[in-house]
C-alpha cells in the first residue's frame, strides 16, 4: 500500500539562482526503510521539509506530496502534526521543557488528548524506548544519545504513520549512533513503521534499508534497493566514500559478477572467495623520526570537584612535534578533560604537565596561547563571535595569518559574507580551523573534530592535519572515530578509565584491537595481516589478485 | 495514608501554608510552640541539618527583645539605665519562637515541593504559563554551559591579553553578545521542533505525574478542617485572656481555660504533628511488615 506519493516537486529558495529541488518524484510504500543520501547541499533537507507542512521553507514551490492520497497541505492541523514525524540533527536544541516526563507528553498536550489516554501513551512508549529508568530526570542531566532517543520517542509518541529524520546521528559518537539506528530498525520492523532517513554516516544504515535514494544538485538521481544501488555508485565518487566499507572495497575491485556485500560478514566472505591470500600484509611504512616533546603529561591527576570522583588517574603520555596523535576511547572516559588540562582551562591537582619541555603553569598572562597551544572545542559554534566570515577572519588577523591554502578554500567556498551559524558543518568546521590556526599554534588540541561532517569534509581535514604535521605542528586528536584515526594518525592511543593503555602506531595498534577497530580490519582479520584501512585492504586484495579455478 | 512527600502537590502545598499559616498569625504561645515542635520533628525525620544555627537564632532573638523594649513590672537587671525585664525576654522568646518555626515550615515544605511540584501547581491553573516555565528551567543551564564553552574557547585562541580588568570585561561583553545569537538560533530550532509536533494545533489539555487520591483529600479537608477550627476556636474563647505579657506577665491557670481553647489546641495539636505521625506510622508498618516475612 502506498503512504507517500510525491510528483514532479520542484523548490526554489527565494533570491537563490537554481532550484533547491528539481522535478523529484518517488512514492513509498508502507513500511519501508528508505536512505537518502547525497552531499552536503545536494537538497536532502530541503526535500524532507518539503514532505512536512510546519517545517516548508519559503519559496516557490510546485508539485504535490500526497499523504495516503491527500495532499499534506490540506491536512488537518492535528493530522498533519501526528501522521508524520520529524526528528532534526541537533538534539540538544529539539527538546523543549525542562524534564524528561514533561517532554515525552508535549505532543499530546498540544493535540489535547484525554489525560487517561496521554497516561497510557507514555508509559507504553517510554517501556519501549527504555526510558522507565530516566524518566523524571532533569533533560540536561542527559547524554546526547539520551536526548536524541528522547526527540524520537517524543515524536513516536503521537503514533505517526511515517517518520522521517535528517541527520539524526550527526551529533552522536558512534555507538550512541548505531543504538539509534538499532531502534531505528526495531520500529520499522516491530510497528511496521514507514521510516526515511537522510544520513552521512551510512554504515548502519545501508544494511538494513530496502531502498535507497540518492539526491544529487537538487535532482534524484537512483531509488533502489541498496544493493543495486551500491553498483553503481563509481559514478558518484563523493558519496562513495561515506559508503560502509565492504562497498567501498566492493567498487574499488570493481567485480561486477558478485553481488555487492554490504555487512561486515558479508564482506569477509566476498574478501575470501575470490582473493588470496600469499601476501599477507604489506611492507611496513618507514618509521618517521620522532621530533622534540611538544606536549608531556607525567602522572597527572584531575578531578572536577574535591568529593568527585578522578576523571584522570596518573596520565601519562608524549604528544612530539610533527606528529598526529590520536586518542580513542568510549564516552565519558575523560578524553575531552584529558584536553582541558592540556589547553589550560582545567588544572590538574597532582602531576606535571609540560608544553615544550616548560611547565604549564609557568606560562603567564595567555602567552600559553600565543604562537604555541591551540585549542579547537567540540562545538565548533563557540569559535565564532561576530556576524559575517569576513569579520571573524579580520578579528584574528585576516588573510595574513590565515594559510592561504586554507584561504583560498574558503574563498572558492564564497561564504565571506554569511553569517558563521548559516554555514554547513563542514563549511564551519573550516572556518573555525582557519581562526584558530591564526594563532600559529606548535600545538594543536582537536576535540572531536569530524562530528556532524560528511566524507568529503572529512577528508580535507586529515590532508590538512598532515601539512601542519609536516610543518612540524604537534596534533592531539581526540575521537571516536576510528577509521578516521586510521587513515590520519601517526600513532593512536586508548583511553581507558583515566589512563593511557596503549600506543602505537595505526597499523599495530587496530591489528591488535579485536572489537575497537576500523571495519576494513575486521572484515580482513584471519586473511590479512594489518590491513586497517579501505585502501590498504583493496592493495592487499590487488596484490593477491583473484583466485583462480572459480 | 500516604507521607507528605509522595501526596499530592496541592494537598501538600495547602497542609504547609494551613499549619505554618495559623502559627504566624497566632500570639498564643501553646499554638506557637506546638507549631515549633511539629515543625522541628518533620524536619528531623527528613534529614534536615542545622539545627544548630536555628537555636543560635532562637537565643539571639531572645536576647535582642529586651535591649530595645523596656515593658514589664519584673525588672531583673539595669542595664546602661535600662532596665531588663522578664516580660521583655518572656515576649522575645515567643517572637523569636515563632520566626524559628517558620523558618523550620518552609525549609521542610523546600525539601517537599521541589520544582516540578510547583509547576505541577501552576501548571493546573494555567497550562500556558506552565509551559514557559518550564521551557525557562530547561533554557538556563543550555545557557550557562555555552556561556562557559565559548569563553574558554575564546580563551584559548590566544585574542585576549586579561592582564587588566577592562580587557576581561571587554571579553564578556562579546560573548554575552554572541550568546544573544545564539539563542535566536537555536530557538528557531525549538520553535520548529514545537511546531512539528503541533504546537498550534489549538487547546493544550495538560498532564501530570501526579494523581488526586482518596488520600489526598482527607489530606486536604483534614488541614483546612484542623486550621479553621483552631482559628475560630481561640478567638471564639478568648484565648487572647489566657496569656498576658504586659505590664505583668500571668497565665489562667489551665482549669479555667474552658473547652474552646482545649479544643483549638488539640486540633492545632493534630495539624502540626499529621506529617511527622504519618512518617513514622510509615516506617513502623515497614518494620512490622518485615519482622512477618
Amino acid at each position: 500500500m502506498e503512504i507517500l506519493a510525491v510528483k514532479n516537486l520542484n523548490f526554489a529558495y527565494p533570491c537563490c539562482v537554481g532550484k533547491a529541488v528539481e522535478d523529484v518524484s518517488f512514492s513509498v510504500k508502507k513500511g519501508e526503510f528508505i536512505a537518502l543520501c547525497g552531499a552536503t547541499g545536494s537538497g536532502k533537507s530541503t526535500l524532507l521539509r518539503l514532505l512536512k507542512r510546519e517545517l516548508q521553507p519559503l519559496g516557490e514551490l510546485s508539485g504535490e506530496v500526497l499523504l495516503g492520497g491527500k495532499n499534506v497541505n490540506r491536512l488537518s492541523v492535528r493530522d498533519s502534526a501526528g501522521k508524520i514525524g520529524f526528528v532534526m540533527q541537533r538534539p540538544e536544541q529539539q527538546i523543549v521543557t525542562d524534564k524528561v516526563w514533561h517532554e515525552l507528553a508535549f505532543g499530546l498536550e498540544n493535540l489535547g488528548t484525554p489525560k487517561n489516554e496521554m497516561r497510557r501513551r507514555i508509559a507504553e512508549i517510554s517501556e519501549y524506548f527504555g526510558i522507565s529508568g530516566w524518566f523524571e530526570k532533569g533533560v540536561d542531566e542527559l547524554s546526547g544519545g539520551q536526548k536524541q532517543l528522547l526527540n524520537l520517542a517524543a515524536v513516536m509518541v503521537m503514533q505517526p504513520e511515517l517518520l522521517i529524520l535528517d541527520e539524526p546521528t550527526a551529533q552522536l559518537d558512534p555507538i550512541a549512533a548505531s543504538d539509534f539506528i538499532a531502534t531505528l530498525q526495531k520500529l520499522n520492523r516491530e510497528l511496521g513503521l514507514t521510516i526515511i532517513i537522510a544520513e552521512h554516516r551510512l554504515e548502519d544504515v545501508i544494511p538494513i534499508c530496502d531502498r535507497m535514494m540518492v539526491m544529487d544538485k537538487g535532482r534524484l538521481r537512483l531509488c533502489l534497493p541498496p544493493r543495486e544501488a551500491a553498483q553503481r555508485l563509481n559514478e558518484y565518487p563523493e558519496l562513495l566514500k561515506s559508503m560502509p566499507a565492504s562497498v567501498r572495497i566492493y567498487n574499488a575491485l570493481d567485480k561486477r559478477d558478485e553481488e555487492c556485500p554490504l555487512t561486515i560478514r558479508e564482506g569477509s566472505d566476498f574478501i575470501c572467495r575470490n582473493f588470496g591470500n600469499s601476501v599477507k600484509c604489506l611492507a611496513d611504512a618507514p618509521k618517521a623520526e620522532r621530533g622534540e616533546a611538544a606536549l608531556e603529561f607525567e602522572n597527572v591527576w584531575f578531578r572536577y570537584g574535591r568529593n568527585l570522583p578522578d576523571v584522570l588517574k596518573g596520565t601519562n603520555f608524549t604528544a612530539c612535534a610533527g606528529e598526529i596523535f590520536c586518542l580513542l576511547g568510549g564516552n565519558g572516559s575523560g578524553k575531552s578533560t584529558l584536553l582541558k588540562n592540556a589547553s589550560g582551562i582545567a588544572r590538574a591537582y597532582s602531576g606535571s604537565i609540560k608544553v615544550f619541555g616548560k611547565k604549564i603553569e609557568k606560562y603567564k598572562e595567555n602567552s600559553l596561547y600565543k604562537e604555541c597551544l591551540a585549542f579547537l572545542p567540540q562545538d565548533v559554534q563557540a569559535v565564532f563571535l561576530k556576524n559575517t566570515v569576513r569579520e571573524e577572519l579580520a578579528e584574528v588577523g585576516g588573510e595574513e595569518r590565515i594559510p592561504a591554502e586554507l584561504f583560498a578554500q574558503l574563498q572558492q567556498k564564497n561564504i565571506f559574507d554569511s553569517h558563521p551559524y548559516d554555514l554547513s558543518g563542514g563549511e564551519q568546521q573550516l572556518v573555525a580551523f582557519a581562526k584558530v590556526l591564526a594563532a600559529k599554534p606548535r600545538i594543536l588540541l582537536l576535540d572531536e573534530p569530524t562530528k556532524g561532517l560528511d566524507a568529503r569534509t572529512k577528508q580535507e581535514l586529515s590532508s590538512m592535519l598532515k601539512k601542519l604535521k609536516n610543518n612540524g605542528v604537534a596534533v592531539v586528536v581526540v575521537t571516536h572515530d576510528v577509521e578516521f584515526a586510521a587513515e590520519t594518525a601517526d600513532r593512536c592511543a586508548m583511553f581507558f578509565r583515566g589512563e593511557i593503555i596503549s600506543a602505537d602506531s595505526p597499523e599495530e595498534f587496530f591489528a591488535c584491537n579485536n572489537f575497537y577497530s576500523t571495519a576494513a580490519n575486521r572484515m580482513t582479520r584471519g586473511h590479512y595481516e594489518k590491513a586497517v584501512t579501505v585502501e590498504q585492504a583493496v592493495e592487499l586484495c590487488r596484490a593477491n589478485g583473484e583466485r583462480s579455478g572459480r | 495514608m500516604k507521607t507528605l512527600d509522595n501526596s499530592n502537590p496541592i494537598a501538600a502545598a495547602v497542609y504547609f501554608i494551613c499549619a505554618a499559616g495559623v502559627a504566624m498569625f497566632s500570639r498564643d504561645p501553646i499554638i506557637i510552640a506546638l507549631s515549633l515542635a511539629g515543625a522541628v520533628t518533620l524536619c528531623i525525620l527528613q534529614k534536615g541539618g542545622g539545627h544548630l544555627f536555628f537555636a543560635a537564632l532562637f537565643v539571639l532573638g531572645t536576647a535582642v527583645n529586651p535591649l530595645f523594649n523596656h515593658r514589664g513590672s519584673r525588672v531583673l537587671f539595669v542595664l546602661n539605665n535600662n532596665p531588663v525585664t522578664a516580660e521583655a525576654l518572656l515576649y522575645g522568646a515567643l517572637s523569636s519562637a515563632m520566626v524559628v518555626a517558620a523558618i523550620y515550615w518552609f525549609k521542610c515544605f523546600s525539601t517537599i515541593m521541589t520544582s516540578d511540584k510547583l509547576l505541577y501547581i501552576f501548571g493546573s491553573a494555567m497550562p500556558k504559563l506552565s509551559l514557559i516555565i518550564s521551557m525557562a528551567l530547561r533554557y538556563v543551564p543550555l545557557f550557562t554551559r555555552q556561556a562557559k564553552t565559548v569563553s574558554a574557547a575564546q580563551k584559548t585562541m590566544g585574542i585576549y591579553k586579561e592582564e587588566n580588568i577592562i580587557d576581561s570585561i571587554k571579553a564578556k561583553i562579546r560573548v554575552f553578545s554572541v550568546m544573544v545569537t545564539w539563542t535566536l538560533e537555536n530557538g528557531i530550532i525549538t520553535a520548529d521542533s514545537m511546531e512539528a509536533r503541533g504546537y498550534s494545533a489549538g487547546r493544550r489539555s495538560f498532564f501530570a505525574i501526579y494523581k488526586f487520591t482518596s488520600k489526598d483529600v482527607f489530606l486536604l479537608a483534614a488541614s483546612l478542617l484542623l486550621a479553621g477550627a483552631a482559628l475560630l476556636l481561640t478567638s471564639v474563647g478568648d484565648s487572647a485572656a489566657v496569656f498576658e505579657f504586659f505590664p505583668t506577665a500571668a497565665m489562667l491557670p489551665p482549669e479555667s481555660w474552658g473547652v474552646k481553647i482545649w479544643a483549638a489546641y488539640i486540633s492545632y495539636g493534630i495539624l502540626a504533628m499529621l506529617p511527622s505521625a504519618l512518617e513514622l506510622e510509615e516506617v513502623v508498618r515497614w518494620k512490622y511488615l518485615q519482622s512477618k516475612i
